[in-house]
């Protein structure tokens, strides 16, 4: 189909769609002002029963946990369909040079750059790590501190060149650290069959409000997390980067 | 509704226009990363700071740098033939 | 005025669905995708939101002060994620395309069109 056709049929489409949505947006209900049942029953509940104080992570280990294991494995897949299609034939090259953009030269790394990003990214690790450890008490969790664990190491990248990255990333250890997050999910939640009790029910003690450990099997569910989000993300951003490298001798795509 | 959501909200609707309408991918990721920024602030402002979180690290900086290198590498590709789409 | 973030998730829709459909691009269309998906986030926390209440954190605020939905922000939450590991999948796609066709232009990439 023609540009000019698909645009006439979005148009015909709008034409037909937009009273329709107009009277769904007047039948909304008022914006901050309508009763929010479940929330109010988790608000409620949640800080007696679980003894944590975020109820976000409450809701995202404990009461749908199963959902989470559904995100997990929805991450899994979609970091294997990546490098399954951009891994290809390739080894583990150590040693290959990054490529060139014709006519542009490759910039010479600056100083400012290296000192800057040798001081932020351990920083940054460091960050990523105390947000995800305290995702029951405060704003964070799982999720928030794998990516901010995975946006450190890339401040690495712009610190160091392509090389001494590729050094210090090795693809075994991040593939591993995928692998082993989302196992440990599922094992924690296995763990609560053989007493009888349904999946993923939380058989640990259950700890003291407002301390790190507190939540019961909810601790390991978190780790578990933080681990499978900074392994996946970490391992796409490898295989985004070795995308720009030359390819050495015998190689196909 | 605070004067400071309706801002935000507002500001939201120029960024995601602005990333729909960039046309150059170049130039969209800027937008895009900039829509990041937008709705972190504006989650911040709904009493959302874990969502925030997430979408300050994801949205402004893991997945514009993801654009870039991919685009880079199709312009490494396609350096024998010549032309230039971006 | 109390309409105003459902009229702004309806016209980022609009926005994203427009720039999908005219796109001349396929990293472009993925750009777009993404903001078709922030729609989505800002009308899930918009109905979640309680006025003059805080964040559902009660490390020092006691249980029962009033607060925000937080089964909403779990669903966004996860969701970010996630959608930014699929857009990278797309990603992928999209440069092993490249590859093979030579082209990211939607209209030079018809199925059987050699």
């Amino acid at each position: 189909m023609s540009a000019t056709g698909r645009l006439g049929l979005f148009a015909f489409a709008c034409l037909l769609l937009i009273p329709i949505v107009w009277q769904l947006v007047l039948a909304m209900p008022p914006f901050g002002a309508h009763p929010l049942p479940y929330a109010d029953l988790i608000n409620a509940a949640a800080p007696a029963e679980r003894h944590v104080t975020n109820m976000v992570s409450a809701v995202n280990f404990d009461y749908r946990g199963i959902d989470t294991l559904g995100e997990e494995t929805m991450l899994v897949c979609a970091v294997t369909g990546a490098t399954v299609l951009l891994r290809g034939q390739r080894g583990e090259q150590l040693e290959a040079h990054p490529g060139q953009v014709e006519n542009r030269p490759i910039p010479h790394r600056s100083e400012a750059m290296l000192l800057v990003g040798r001081l932020a990214a351990p920083l940054t690790v460091l960050f990523g790590a105390y947000v995800a450890l305290h995702g029951m008490t405060t704003p964070g969790g799982g999720f928030q501190g794998g990516v901010i664990i995975a946006s450190g190491l890339l401040l690495l990248f712009l610190a160091e060149d392509y090389r001494g990255w590729r050094r210090l990333m090795r693809s075994w250890l991040f593939d591993g650290l995928e692998g082993l997050g989302v196992a440990l999910y599922a094992l924690g939640g296995l763990a609560a069959l053989p007493l009888g009790l349904p999946f993923l029910t939380n058989i640990l003690p259950y700890g003291q409000p407002r301390n790190v450990f507190s939540g019961g099997l909810m601790i390991i569910e978190n780790l578990a997390v933080a681990l499978a989000v900074c392994g996946g993300f970490v391992v796409l951003l490898i295989e985004f980067l070795e995308e720009t490298r030359v390819m050495s001798d015998g190689e196909q795509e | 509704m605070t004067p400071l959501i309706g801002l935000l909200l507002l500001l939201e609707a120029v960024a995601g226009t602005a990333v729909a309408l960039s046309r150059k991918p170049r130039r969209q990721v800027l937008a895009m990363s900039v829509n990041g920024q937008v709705l972190a602030l504006l989650f911040m402002a709904l009493q959302a700071p874990d969502v925030a979180f997430s979408e300050i690290v994801v949205g402004a900086a893991v997945l514009p740098l993801m654009f870039l290198v991919m685009l880079a590498s199709c312009r490494m590709d396609r350096a024998s033939s010549g032309q230039d789409e971006t | 005025m109390n309409l105003l973030p459902w009229i702004v998730v309806a016209w980022l829709m609009l926005a994203g669905l427009y720039g999908m459909i005219t796109s001349g691009n396929i990293v472009h269309l993925i750009g777009c995708l993404s903001t078709v998906q922030s729609a989505t986030y800002v009308l899930l926390l918009a109905a979640g939101y309680r006025h003059g209440a805080g964040a559902p954190i009660f490390y020092t605020h006691p249980p029962g002060t009033p607060a925000v939905d937080p089964v909403v922000q779990a669903l966004v939450l996860t969701d970010i994620v996630i959608g930014g590991a699929v857009t990278a999948l797309l990603l992928a796609l999209a440069l092993q395309l490249h590859k093979r066709r030579g082209s990211l232009k939607p209209d030079e990439l018809r199925a059987l069109h050699r």
